[in-house]
């Protein structure tokens, strides 16, 4: 049985319950010795298989993908603060597209978009998605891409859950966002995004910033880039008076040092000189202006002059 | 000569002279050295103000009417 390729890759493994169709049989001997038979089977009609049976067949995907290490927070990527161009693979009905759009416009408006409308439900839907991001992501300045999708049924959300989107989205050299179907909704594609966003605005919200938060966080650093400066030129102003107060006291003290030097010296002078010593009682005799030392320097009857500690007076030799 | 070496230089002057081992004729001329040392510093702090004053002005001029 040869099932047709390009219809057997738009399923999951496990998601047909029952394939209505034609089967063809025909066979031929061409050298008595085999049989060549051949059988195919054109299918027309095909029906999905039931909530448990998908369910499975999901689980099974998505434990095979987790254990590849695909959906691992380590591969995650932050997302650019400031993209230049945001790519947006969504499908052309208009709200999740609007959304996230309006978002981006109203947050930032000098951003720039890159559309790429898509189906994003349906038997072709996975296909035309990877298709859409493959070439999205290798446009000019694409810096971040959003995926994303309004809210449906189980099974209109299938198709973001097709194992080569989830390696797609792997793949994108740069980082995807994913806002797909509701908060409870968690296709394998979100898994695998690098971060996974709860509604479409919300997504628009992740890739670009608030222009104006932006503008006033700039205006917060300018100021504090003014006041920074102002304060060190400050500190350089106060240092520097007090170096200079410190400058005009030296000289004056260096002088008072050394006029305090001067009055110790001038006190051990003193100390020196005869003076203290009359002070103490001694006195000196001059005999016509030449001091006396000896006894034989004088002779009775010579007039002689006293110095002491206060004063001087004449006296006679006896 | 920068605002740092020239304050560097002054600062030196004035702990020798605080330390007081000068003679009497260094220390003066230590200090008018030292005098002379202050006023360029405050030169330089005073044009430093007057560019900041300015650069605000103009930083301010520069702001979008918002």
């Amino acid at each position: 049985m040869r099932v047709d390729e390009s219809f057997a890759e738009e399923v999951l493994v496990g998601a047909l319950d029952g394939v209505h169709g034609n089967l063809e049989f025909s066979g031929e001997l061409p050298d008595r010795s085999q049989w060549v038979v051949r059988l195919q089977f054109s299918a027309d009609d095909a029906r999905l298989a039931g909530r448990g049976a998908l369910l499975e067949a999901l689980f099974r995907l998505k434990e095979k993908l987790a254990a590849e290490g695909l959906f691992a927070e380590s591969r995650k990527r932050a997302l650019p603060r400031l993209p230049r161009r945001v790519g947006l693979v969504t499908g052309n009905d208009a709200a999740a597209k609007r959304d996230v759009l309006t978002t981006i416009q109203a947050r930032f408006p000098p951003a720039r978009v890159l559309v790429a409308e898509t189906y994003v439900q349906g038997p072709r839907a996975a296909a035309e998605m990877v298709a859409a991001l493959e070439a999205v992501c290798v446009a000019p300045e694409i810096d971040v891409i959003v995926l994303a999708r309004g809210g449906g049924s189980f099974e209109d959300l299938l198709p973001f859950s097709d194992e080569r989107l989830v390696r797609a989205v792997v793949a994108c050299p740069v980082p995807v966002v994913t806002a797909v179907g509701h908060e409870q909704d968690t296709p394998l594609c979100d898994l695998a995004a690098d971060r996974r966003a709860s509604t479409p605005t919300a997504a628009g919200k992740l890739v670009v910033p608030d222009l104006e938060e932006l503008l006033a966080g700039l205006a917060r650093a300018r100021d504090g880039l003014a006041r920074g400066t102002r304060r060190s030129l400050e500190r350089h102003q106060t240092r520097l008076a007090h170096t200079h107060e410190r400058l005009r006291r030296a000289p004056t003290l260096l002088v008072e040092r050394r006029r305090a030097a001067l009055t110790q010296t001038g006190g051990r002078l003193r100390t020196l000189s005869p003076r203290a010593t009359l002070e103490r009682g001694y006195a000196i005799v001059r005999r016509e202006d030449r001091l006396v030392r000896s006894t034989t320097e004088v002779t009775t009857g010579d007039t002689i002059g006293v110095e002491v500690a206060d004063g001087s007076f004449g006296a006679r030799v006896e | 000569m920068t605002y740092e070496e020239a304050e560097k230089e002054l600062t030196q002057i004035v702990e020798r002279l605080e330390r007081g081992e000068t003679s009497l004729d260094e220390a003066l001329k230590l200090w008018e050295r030292g005098e002379e040392l202050y006023r360029f510093c405050v030169g330089q702090l005073d044009a430093a103000e007057g560019k900041m004053e300015e650069l605000a002005k103009r930083v301010d001029a520069a702001r979008p009417a918002r």
